[in-house]
């Protein structure tokens, strides 16, 4: 199921011209690392999310096709449409995939170089003990 | 063994007093009593973690700082995030430390609303925030760590014409690095963590971390201690149980979420309890400004403004968001998410909080202690809520900006100043809006009568014998401005008052 999570994550963040897409951030790492640190609720939230936006364009480009099947620039205005979807909740679905996006996009060091921010240090993940 | 974290061993421990909880309200309670020379155990849910040990990322203060990472959603109308900290230091590791003096008008509320009160009390709050200020090294921003957003902010205030001012905060010395919502690396801002907690430890106190209660242990109608279960804060496996007697009294501030639901499961009888949730949603509005804006540098919030509290009830306030989280709350998917996002190093994020009217309820879920938090804004609050969003677009447009982003559903992705007023006729459905609740008050609330509420005007359970409610849970109105400065001062004095009937 990991793969759909996946390639929902990289049609809503795709690579341009400007700045790195998440296929440029080594999403799979992130994906391994978040699905075993986030609580279950968390995860089995973003495979729900990640499936809404995969059974969705019919509603959104009208093609009766699953968005892993759709071309380049079909996918693209899927991704615009259902992430601005009327239906609260499948905005809000497709925001909790959005949520693991941008913490994985957004502390990636190349795009952050990119926006002239600094690169994070590795975070501790420590605590005391004694 | 002044700290106990994790471990595989039960841990039975004595004392005076023992405090659940070590954010605001909970670390304040438990200095006071430890200074007075009392033998305290300060039992806390989270990890211990030293400033140098705190994440820089938003995906770690999700992971190391956040309740449940920040999962927990109000159950009503609209799913908004309610926002807590588990960490040793509680929600005063990633808040801002703003510290404003609780409004006089409050206290004639609380006396008129709720029998507790009254000048009286007003003028022991004001005397306990007075210390709180010096000993907590309240300044304001200091001149060098504002950043470009705070400054933009201070100068739309001034081009409307309305009173702001440069925030006072626990914070001594900020570098101005915003990352205050991943805690103060540098350690300048004064969470509890830095100050408090060791103090206790040094004063002879004992400190349980990774150690949520799961009970207050009660026999009869008297408090004689907590128990649990550790939890490992990476894995969130169980380790061994606690139990911590007091002989003294039993003090609970796990914060507005947790504090009526462990009062729940251990058993304590008042139909108040959980009841009169109130919070101060707030949402924000970015302004695109054709210089760079680099919110990420200055203090996290440094302007903010009460012009507005009375009428129409809203708190302004400047907030730098990280980069991770702009990226998740910007509008859209694909290419046309990607080329707002470049946008980043020009947007300044403003934004306000509702001194909302409508009340909710905590409880939670089945076998469980996760709370479930029931709340939606009524028509009138939502009609506050859009007349912040109107204010703020007004301030980005007059301090320069070339368009705002407002982030409602809806509404084009980017509006120009001609379009401002679609802000003021804006929706007033809360789905249209992305807003959180961090100011949280309620769920035990104070009060004279019994029936109406769940602790006395010194915080004791009514009917309870040895037992405290010392945290936000315990505030039986909003305020209309942060909430920590009044929770820490009410907290010194119900401590004061436990030592006082010992
Ligand atoms: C992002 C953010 C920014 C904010 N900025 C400001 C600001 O600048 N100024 C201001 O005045 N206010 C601010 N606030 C609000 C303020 O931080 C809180 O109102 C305040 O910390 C609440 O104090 P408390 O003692 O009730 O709870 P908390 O400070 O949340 O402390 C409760 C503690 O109890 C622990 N706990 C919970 N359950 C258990 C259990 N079962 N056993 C043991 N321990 C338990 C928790 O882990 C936590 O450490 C902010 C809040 C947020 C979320
Ligand atoms: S802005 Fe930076 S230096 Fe200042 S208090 Fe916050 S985290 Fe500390």
């Amino acid at each position: 199921m990991t793969w759909l999570v996946r390639s929902a994550m990289c049609a809503l963040y795709p690579r341009t011209e400007g700045l790195p897409g998440l296929e440029d951030c080594d999403v799979d790492g992130f994906l391994e690392r978040f699905q075993r640190e986030s609580p279950l609720l968390m995860w089995v939230g973003v495979l729900a999310g990640a499936l809404v936006f995969h059974l969705t364009p019919v509603f959104t480009v009208f093609v009766p096709l699953p968005a892993f099947l759709l071309p380049v620039s079909l996918l693209d205005r899927h991704s615009s449409r259902i992430a601005s979807s009327d239906w609260y909740l499948v905005r809000q679905a497709i925001f909790l995939v959005k949520f693991p996006c941008g913490l994985c996009w957004g502390e990636h060091p190349e795009v952050r170089r990119r926006l002239a921010l600094a690169a994070y240090p590795q975070d501790p993940g420590t605590w005391r003990v004694d | 063994m002044p700290h106990v974290s994790f471990r595989e061993r039960r841990f039975e421990g004595d004392v005076d007093y023992v405090v659940v909880g070590s954010g605001a309200g909970g670390a304040a309670a438990a200095v006071v009593l430890a200074r007075a020379g009392a033998k305290v155990a300060l039992v806390e849910a989270g990890a211990w973690r030293e400033p140098e040990q705190y994440p820089s990322s938003a995906y770690g203060a999700m992971r190391d700082l956040m309740d449940d990472w920040g999962a927990t959603v109000t159950m009503g109308r609209a799913l908004w995030p309610v926002v807590q900290a588990r960490t040793m230091g509680g929600t005063t590791v990633v808040n801002s430390a703003i510290a404003i003096r609780t409004p006089a008008d409050i206290f004639t509320q609380w006396e008129r609303e709720h029998g507790v009160g009254g000048e009286g009390l007003r003028d022991q709050v004001w005397a306990e925030q007075a210390v709180l200020e010096r000993e907590l090294c309240v300044e304001e921003v200091p001149v060098g760590s504002r950043g470009r957003s705070n400054e933009l902010a201070m100068k739309g205030a001034e081009a409307m014409g309305f009173e702001s001012h440069w925030i006072r905060r626990y914070a001594k010395g900020c570098e101005g690095t915003g990352q205050c919502l991943q805690g103060c690396r540098k350690r300048k801002k004064q969470s509890t963590n830095v100050v408090w907690v060791p103090e206790v430890m040094e004063r002879g106190g004992l400190v349980l971390s990774c150690a949520p209660v799961s009970r207050v242990v009660l026999e009869g109608r008297r408090a004689v201690g907590v128990e649990g279960r550790f939890q490992h804060p990476a894995t969130r496996e169980l380790g061994a149980s606690f139990l911590v007697r007091a002989t003294k009294g039993v003090v609970v501030a796990a914060s507005v979420t947790h504090s009526p639901v462990l009062l729940m499961r251990s058993g304590v009888k008042n139909r108040a309890l959980g009841q009169f949730f109130r919070a101060h949603p707030g949402t924000g509005v970015f302004g695109v400004y054709d210089e760079p804006v680099d919110q990420n540098v200055g203090a996290t919030q440094g302007w903010a403004s009460t012009h507005y509290r009375e009428t129409p009830g809203l708190k302004l306030e400047t907030l730098s968001v990280p980069l991770e989280l702009v990226a998740s709350r910007f509008a859209g998917g694909g290419v046309e998410l990607m080329k707002r996002l470049g946008q980043y190093r020009h947007v300044a994020m403003w934004c306000h909080a509702v001194r909302a009217e409508s009340t909710g309820t905590i409880g939670h879920a089945p076998f469980s202690s996760k709370p479930v938090v029931r709340y939606t804004l009524n028509a009138d609050d939502m009609e506050r809520f859009r007349q912040g969003m109107y204010l703020l677009g007004q301030m980005h447009f007059a301090a320069g900006a070339r368009a705002i982003i407002p982030g409602i559903a809806g509404l084009p992705f980017q509006l120009e100043a001609k379009d401002v007023e679609l802000l003021r006729n804006g929706p007033t459905d809360p789905r249209k809006y992305i807003a959180i609740l961090s100011h949280l008050f309620g769920g035990c609330v104070m009060g004279a009568d019994p029936t109406r509420s769940v602790v006395d005007g010194e915080g004791r359970v009514h009917g309870y014998e040895g037992l405290v409610v010392a945290d936000a849970s315990v505030i039986p109105t909003n305020l209309g401005v942060n909430p920590q400065h009044t929770i820490m001062a009410l907290a010194r004095l119900f401590a004061n008052a436990m030592l006082a009937r010992a």
